[in-house]
Formats: C-alpha cells, sequence, structure tokens
C-alpha cells in the first residue's frame, strides 16, 4: 500500500509537500472561506490551517481514517478555534454561503472519501429541519445559539438535532457508538 | 477504533460538552468542567465527534473552489520557510519544487529571483533605520489627509480582527507591561505614502504574541492594494523575512492597533517593515512601497 500523502510530508519526502497543496488546497479553502469572517481572515486562516498540517502530518493514522477526514479535522479545530476568539460576529454571508453549499452525491460521495459517503447517507435519513441545522452549525460555523434564533427554533431542539445527527454519522463510520446515548 | 467498556461511555453532560466543543468551541468555564473528567474517555469520544464533523464538512464540499494561485503559492513559501528551519539553517532549502510549482499557477506572482532581493532590502531598510536614527514623527491626531500617491481610500473594510473584549489597544498596552516584551518604533520612509507615518510593535518573545501600532497611514482600497507587514528575523535567511500579516486601514483611522500574524516563530526580531502590496499580499515583496520600518535596539 502506497503511503499517503501525510505520510510522505513526515518521512521529509518535499514533493508530498507540493501534492498536499494540489489535492487538499481547495478543501481546506472552501471550509475557511465559509468559516471566516471576512475574506482576508479566510486567507490567514488558511495558512495557519496548513502550517498546522505541517505540524500534524507525523500524528497521522490511517488506521483512523483518510488523509482528507485528518485535514478537515484539523482544518475545523483552528477555524473553531479562531471564530471562538473573535467577535459574537457570525461567519461571513451565511445565508448567501448557504446556496453554495453543494452537498455530494449518495452514489458518487466515496469518490470524495469513504468518510464523506458514510456521512452523506447518515445525513439522507435525517429530517430537513435536522439536516439544516448541521449545515448551519458545521458548514457556516453558525453557534447553537445563532442556528436557534435563525431558525427560530427553541435552542433545546437545535442541540437535539446536532446531536443526533453527530451520532449518526458516528455510527455510519463505525465508531463504537453503540454506549454513546441511543437516540435517532 | 479501541474497544470500549461501559466505563468509557461518556454521559449526557459530557457528549453536551464535546458537542459544544466541536461546533461552537468551549467558553474557559465549559472547558474547565470538561478538564475534570476522564482524560482518556473525553479525548477518545471528542476525536470521534470531531470525524464525525469533518465527514459531514467533507460531504458538503463537493465541487470546492481551488486555492487561489497567490494564496497556494504563499502556503508553498510557508513550508519553505517551515521545514527550512525545522531541518537546521545550514541545509539547504528542499522545497523549492513545491513553490515551482505553486508559482507555475500564478503567473502573475513574483519571480523567484525577486527573492534575492530581499536580501538588499533587509540591508537597505537597517541602513535607513541607521540613518533615520532620530525621534519618529508625532502621530497625527486628527484623519490624515491622502496623499496624492497614496492608496484611494474607497470601500475601505474594517480592520483585519473585529473589535471583542479586550480590544487589540487593551491587549497591546498588557503586552507592553510585560518586562520581557520588546518595543520598536516605526519610522517613515521617503516613499511618498509614508508621509507622516509613525508607530511602534510592541512584541513578546516568549509567547510570540504583538500588535503594531500604526498611524499616519492613508487608508487603503483593498480590491486595489493591502498592507503587509514583514518581520526580519536574526534566526532565519535575511532574504526570507517572516509575513506578518495583511491588513488594512479604514477610511476613518488615525490611529490603528492590529495584532501581529506571524506565520512563523520568530527567533529574534532585527526590524520590521511594511509594505504596500496587491490584494492578498506576496510571496515576496518587491519593495516598491516601504511605508514603515522599524529596527529592534
Amino acid at each position: 500500500m502506497n503511503p499517503s500523502v501525510l505520510q510522505r510530508i513526515a518521512s521529509g519526502d518535499s514533493a508530498a509537500v507540493r501534492d498536499c497543496i494540489e489535492q487538499y488546497g481547495a478543501l481546506v479553502w472552501s471550509l475557511a472561506r465559509r468559516l471566516s469572517r471576512s475574506p482576508s481572515d479566510a486567507e490567514d486562516a488558511t495558512q495557519e490551517i496548513f502550517l498546522d498540517i505541517w505540524r500534524s502530518a507525523g500524528r497521522f493514522d490511517a488506521a483512523q481514517g483518510s488523509d482528507k477526514v485528518f485535514i478537515a479535522m484539523i482544518a475545523r479545530r483552528r477555524l473553531i478555534d479562531r471564530l471562538r476568539k473573535t467577535s459574537a460576529e457570525p461567519p461571513m454571508d451565511p445565508v448567501e454561503t448557504l446556496e453554495a453549499v453543494a452537498w455530494a452525491d449518495p452514489g458518487t460521495a466515496s469518490e470524495t472519501s469513504l468518510e464523506a459517503e458514510q456521512a452523506t447517507r447518515a445525513l439522507a435519513e435525517l429530517r430537513p429541519e435536522q439536516r439544516q441545522v448541521l449545515e448551519l452549525g458545521l458548514l457556516h460555523g453558525l453557534t447553537q445559539s445563532e442556528i436557534a434564533a435563525r431558525l427560530q427554533m427553541p435552542l433545546g431542539t437545535v442541540k437535539s438535532f446536532m446531536r443526533r445527527g453527530l451520532i449518526r454519522v458516528r455510527e455510519y463510520m463505525n465508531v463504537d457508538a453503540e454506549g454513546v446515548l441511543s437516540e435517532g | 477504533m479501541s474497544e470500549r467498556g461501559p466505563q468509557d461511555q461518556p454521559d449526557e453532560a459530557m457528549v453536551d460538552l464535546l458537542i459544544k466543543q466541536v461546533t461552537d468551541g468551549l467558553s474557559p468555564a465549559e472547558q474547565r468542567a470538561l478538564d475534570v473528567l476522564d482524560s482518556a474517555v473525553v479525548s477518545a469520544h471528542l476525536r470521534d465527534f470531531e470525524r464525525a464533523a469533518a465527514a459531514i464538512a467533507l460531504a458538503g464540499s463537493a465541487n470546492a473552489p481551488p486555492l487561489p494561485p497567490d494564496l497556494a503559492q504563499r502556503v508553498a513559501r510557508q513550508a519553505e520557510q517551515h521545514f527550512g528551519a525545522v531541518a537546521g539553517a545550514d541545509k539547504p532549502i528542499e522545497l523549492a519544487a513545491a513553490r515551482s510549482a505553486a508559482a507555475a499557477r500564478a503567473p502573475a506572482a513574483a519571480p523567484r529571483s525577486q527573492a534575492y532581493g530581499w536580501l538588499a532590502a533587509a540591508a537597505c531598510l537597517v541602513l535607513a533605520v541607521v540613518a533615520w536614527n532620530r525621534p519618529p514623527p508625532q502621530a497625527p491626531t486628527a484623519q490624515v489627509s491622502p496623499h496624492p500617491a497614496a492608496i484611494p481610500p474607497e470601500t475601505v473594510r474594517p480592520p483585519i480582527v473585529p473589535p471583542a473584549p479586550p480590544t487589540p489597544a487593551e491587549e497591546r498596552a498588557a503586552l507592553l507591561a510585560k518586562a520581557d516584551s520588546l518595543k520598536v518604533t516605526f519610522g517613515a520612509t521617503k516613499d511618498p505614502a509614508a508621509r507622516g507615518v509613525s508607530g511602534d510593535v510592541v512584541w513578546d518573545p516568549a509567547t510570540q504574541r504583538g500588535f503594531m501600532r500604526l498611524a499616519g497611514l492613508a487608508p487603503n482600497d483593498p480590491s486595489m492594494h493591502q498592507y503587509q507587514l514583514w518581520i526580519f528575523d536574526g534566526g532565519r535567511d535575511k532574504r526570507y523575512p517572516v509575513d506578518g500579516g495583511v491588513f488594512d486601514i479604514p477610511a476613518n483611522a488615525t490611529e490603528v492597533v492590529l495584532p501581529i500574524r506571524a506565520a512563523l516563530p520568530v527567533v529574534s526580531p532585527k526590524a520590521f517593515a511594511v509594505t504596500i502590496e496587491k490584494p492578498g499580499g506576496v510571496v515576496v515583496s518587491g519593495r516598491e512601497h516601504v511605508v514603515a520600518l522599524g529596527a529592534a535596539g
């Protein structure tokens, strides 16, 4: 089995850095644009995320998931941290970017990654309002309180929808979901 | 995906905290509440929820737009600096291929040969600072009228960091009060756009945090030009100053205080410079417009 791009970076393969930027630049940029407060903020975030990737490549474990999901995890951590440290304003143009969300097709999501395929199948089982809560929270960076205000929905309901959705995706990803509050 | 027993299962309160961490981030109080729980259980379940959230993000990122070429080049350049620093200053930089590849996708970007211009630029900056070894101009108390050669003050957007308690000015003051912090005074240059510019940098080497205070810089139209800070680090090759971040000057600002976003750790800051660059900043400055500079002691 060929080493992943992250494993190649960790082993000192300089060409892997180029490959990583080419393969995952769009993913990082997409997440950064959605979870940042301005275009310049998104650019700063993108640079910070890639720096995190270079530093974290040695911790990547292929048995725990794909390169893509590892990089998306790093990106989300950094972006949430940045959002939390700045003002209470939501990320830029959540309504506008909402229209730009392109969900992977259930039939072709596996081309993106196995995890995307699993998430797509799990999301397809959710009610539209549950899915909308996940979309606003995970793709647009709105807090649970902001989602409640936007959808005029009780905060407890937002939390419940978010929890059920994430647990459902966990179950599809076969990560010991049995013991986590059996809901849904 | 290790086996977990019933004792390893999170309770409802822990799940709420974990999901909030994955979606919103935690407040200090919430973080403290999580810290007292079983760290092994927390970290295992946190990772699982992070993976689930990342998978949803992947599923919702089909047909993502490509990374802008300029930004790709900056990322490649940053990687070059990072791995060059990790490998040690004496070793040749091995990531030129990455940078070249990114540069190939960015035909408008500065050519690699310009990188060597920074060696001369750094020398010129230091010489200029020595030549201007006098008190900097007083910061203007009123709004500065843009110089004819300055950037048009149209369609100005807010500073790069929205105000939040504590304000950058307050954070700067706190940093300045620390015994180990470094203060470097900015002076103007002979560039027409630098007329009346003053300010300073406060930098804490221990935390790698810093703030720049600037007055007299003309408001900029971010769609046309942006300002960019550079940090000349004594621990690095002078040709490659550390990118300190791109920033804007709002229309009505007489003085701004902005956090420094150093892309890399700064070992021993020797000089700071502000240049005018194209939107988004550049990897290698052509140094046509150096509008503020300051040298450390």
